[in-house]
């Protein structure tokens, strides 16, 4: 399974992220997005005519959305990271999974506008993206006063996964995370499953490790 | 302004937000603080500043009894004493090497943080149950004229017509933080109809904020 991946690509991040919870291998294959913009070139365009990367290749089938890659890797590997048969939690992941473009949108945005110079409405952008943040806080709010820790259920589906990564990347655009307590809770609950990865500026609970000892070195 | 008698207490934070282990950023008006749950569950409030390269200690980790620099490691007892420096293992860091501390008190759910020297305890809220916490933009004035019901000394605005209370506080940084509360034996339903609720109450503070703004 090639993915056709950016290090600092929040989107490319979810399918690596879903693959290392799962025990799915990937061929990782580095794309040149900045300064390059090679997924702009004719060879990347072959493969996904809309110009963005992450793109999943298995054979004859290519997948350009993360949602669907996330969804692929866990119907393959864990069904358990897909809805069940709950009406509501089938309807809830597909919920997020939407609410996810719009993280990709605003929040993404005002990431790529502060990062890489994009042009944009930073202000626009980070009022939308504070906007979808209060949503998700008061979704997982409510998710907690069921019982249910994560956004579709009591356990992570790939709803969380689609997004986790714009929201713990939202300071990189300007927008502080520091007003929201329930998404500070669940960004910590997905950082301590088992196989969690870091991508930069998202980094793992150094807490679950054991104290490092150094000797001194004498200089 | 809005003086409230809380004295040198600040609501700054729901203890269930804050579960053991762990380090959260919070606001008093002498600053910024990192507030921390150690994993025996003894709490303490830090300026939220690493007296080494000034990083805040909010972006660190807690691991046993002591909250960790996520830059270079220092580690720091509730005291404020600096315990360890990674890069220099056979070193006692020296007295001086202290963060400023903060008194903390924990009532009924709520954290409070001293600013000066506490003499009185902070208030305790009979009968009410913290439900989840949240900021605004809006301001005291507006949040009373949404809510149709004026603060009490001790910052509980309880709006009318709702089950909920909202305990507010102005911060340094011009938001206003909002507790809301809850009488102790609602249901799971309603206390997901006040959480909907005091989402509706913000919505209206903050157009009361900006016409009185325009």
């Amino acid at each position: 399974m090639k993915l056709y991946d950016y290090i600092l690509s929040p989107s490319c991040y979810k399918v690596r992220l879903m693959a290392a919870l799962t025990g799915v291998k990937l061929d990782l294959r580095p794309v040149d997005f900045h300064p390059g913009l090679e997924h702009r070139s004719p060879e990347l365009l072959a493969l996904n005519p809309a110009g963005s990367i992450p793109i999943l290749e298995e054979g004859d089938l290519i997948l350009t959305e993360s949602s669907a890659i996330l969804v692929y890797l866990a119907a393959q590997a864990a069904p358990e990271w897909l809805a069940g048969t709950k009406p509501e939690e089938a309807a809830r992941v597909q919920q997020w999974l939407s609410f996810s473009g719009r993280l990709t949108a605003n929040l993404g945005g005002a990431r790529l506008h502060e990062m890489l110079l994009r042009p944009g409405d930073i202000g626009a952008l980070q009022a939308q993206g504070i906007a979808a943040l209060r949503e998700l806080e008061a979704g997982l709010v409510e998710q907690n006063l069921r019982g249910e820790r994560f956004l579709a259920a009591d356990r992570p589906t790939v709803a969380d996964i689609a997004c986790f990564p714009y929201v713990a990347l939202a300071p990189d655009g300007g927008v502080s995370l520091d007003p929201y307590p329930a998404i500070r809770l669940w960004s910590r609950a997905l950082r301590s499953l088992d196989g969690f990865i870091e991508m930069p500026g998202i980094h793992r609970l150094h807490e679950l490790k054991a104290e490092p000892t150094v000797e001194e070195s004498k200089a | 302004m809005h003086t409230l008698t809380t004295g040198p207490w600040t609501p700054v934070a729901l203890s269930a937000d804050l579960p053991v282990g762990t380090v959260i950023p919070a606001r008093i008006p002498a600053g910024s603080i990192a507030l921390w749950r150690s994993e025996s569950g003894r709490l303490s409030a830090s300026a939220d500043r690493c007296p080494h390269r000034g990083m805040s200690l909010s972006h660190g980790f807690v691991r046993g009894e002591n909250l960790s620099c996520i830059y270079h490691g220092w580690s720091y007892a509730r005291s404020g004493q600096c315990i360890r420096i990674p890069a220099h293992p056979g070193l006692e860091p020296p007295e001086t090497i202290r963060a400023k501390t903060f008194t903390v008190e924990e009532v009924g759910g709520v954290i409070w943080v001293a600013t000066d020297e506490a003499t009185t305890a902070p208030p305790a809220f009979e009968g009410l149950a913290p439900l989840r916490s949240m900021t605004t933009t809006a301001g005291i004035a507006a949040i009373e004229a949404a809510a149709g019901a004026k603060a009490s000394a001790e910052g509980l605005v309880v709006p009318v017509g709702d089950t909920l209370c909202l305990l507010v506080s102005t911060r340094d940084d011009g938001q206003t933080l909002i507790h809301v509360l809850v009488t102790g034996a609602a249901s799971a339903e309603a206390r997901i109809g006040a959480s909907r609720a005091a989402e509706s109450l913000r919505r209206a503070a903050e157009a009361v904020q900006k016409e009185n703004a325009a």
